[in-house]
């Protein structure tokens, strides 16, 4: 029997460390195969980079807790606002951040 | 430990200094008023203070840490949590494997590189992959240990701030600290993006996920929009380069 005290420790090893670290050590094992001058990590610079854009709309269109509380167009807006605000605004990250974060916000008062 | 973490020469503790220097001036901060939104996460769900802390350290993922709880809340078995974990955190594969031909030195262990890999998470993947290749080979493995380092203590400890102040947030402050995680994905890939076929990247990945999405539904979506929107700008980079 399990005493209860570890249950949340062994429930987050098994159930979030472990399948996050299989990721990583693989990529490692995987890496040391491969020479560093080769195109595969070019390639899987790219495909992480698709990955994470897939991420990002799965985050915005099946939100969790209070990110819910905020209408769709808002989490849409806001990112959209820090797409085009780094790109025309002179590429500053804490600018676009921002100005993702008060549409956000923006939103959440507007629907409220 | 020897060779695991840098060597103490005055010059790695410097580099190393100084990469946790860079991290903790801004990203660090940044990326772990992302991570105060999994205390109240860990409470919601009964977890001790540990644990939540723990998530923040071991797990070192946003996005899977929500799941993980997100699939406590809904009542899910852990066999079904730890499959939607593992599925949805096939990025670290490619993320990490972009990162170690920049960190890589001859003779270095498996046990540094295990270790250099833990710390992988998108800031400390985008700012690496930016910042490293402009400087010399020996100072690189300990800036980022540095860098790394930076980013994952602070984060764990706003993970705890997080739970111990869970509930006190008004609710748009909450939701604003949980849109965080999006962002950086957001802004990070886009400040890492060095020309078109970057942005073939970013937009395919953004345009397939939602068909993708219809087509293989919410397990298997995510390796697809990757393995596609990835390769296709992969084929257009080296299309580009031959033509140049």
């Amino acid at each position: 029997m399990i005493p209860v005290a570890l249950e949340p420790y062994l429930l987050l090893a098994f159930a979030a460390v472990i399948p996050t670290a299989i990721w990583r050590i693989s990529a490692v094992l995987l890496a040391r195969r491969i020479r560093e001058t080769s195109p595969v990590f070019d390639w899987v610079r790219f495909v992480a980079t698709a990955l994470l854009a897939g991420v990002v709309v799965k985050l915005i269109f099946s939100p969790s807790g209070a990110l819910g509380a905020v209408p769709l167009y808002g989490r849409l807006g806001g990112v959209a606002a820090a797409l085009a605000t780094f790109f025309f605004a002179g590429r500053r990250e804490l600018l676009a951040i921002a100005v993702g974060e008060a549409v956000l916000i923006g939103s959440y008062f507007l629907a409220n | 430990m020897h060779g695991v973490l840098p060597s103490p020469s005055s010059s790695a503790l410097r580099f190393w200094a100084k990469g946790f220097k860079d991290a903790a001036s801004l990203p660090a901060p940044l990326l772990a008023m992302g991570l105060i939104g999994i205390g109240p996460l860990a409470l919601a769900v009964g977890h001790p203070l540990g644990a939540a802390i723990a998530s923040t350290l071991f797990v070192w993922a946003g996005p899977a840490q929500v799941l993980f709880y997100g699939g406590l809340a809904a009542g899910l078995s852990p066999l079904g949590i730890a499959t939607a974990v593992t599925l949805s955190s096939v990025r670290f594969l490619p993320m990490t494997m972009s990162l170690l031909p920049l960190v890589r030195r001859p003779g270095q262990s498996l046990l540094q590189q295990l270790l250099m890999s833990h710390f992988v998470t998108v800031t400390v993947w985008s700012e690496s992959l930016r910042r490293l290749p402009h400087m010399p080979q020996e100072e690189r493995v300990p800036y980022y240990f540095g860098f790394a380092m930076a980013c994952c203590s602070i984060s764990t400890l706003a993970t705890g701030v997080g739970y111990l102040l869970s509930g006190q947030a008004p609710l748009p402050i909450a939701a604003g600290l949980l849109f965080l995680t999006p962002m950086f994905f957001t802004v990070s890939i886009s400040a890492g993006a060095r020309g078109l076929s970057d942005g073939v990247a970013i937009a395919s990945g953004f345009l397939l996920q939602p068909i993708a999405l219809a087509l293989i539904g919410p397990e298997l979506d995510l390796l697809l929009v990757g393995l596609v929107g990835g390769t296709a700008a992969f084929v257009l980079d080296r299309s580009r380069t031959r033509a140049a």
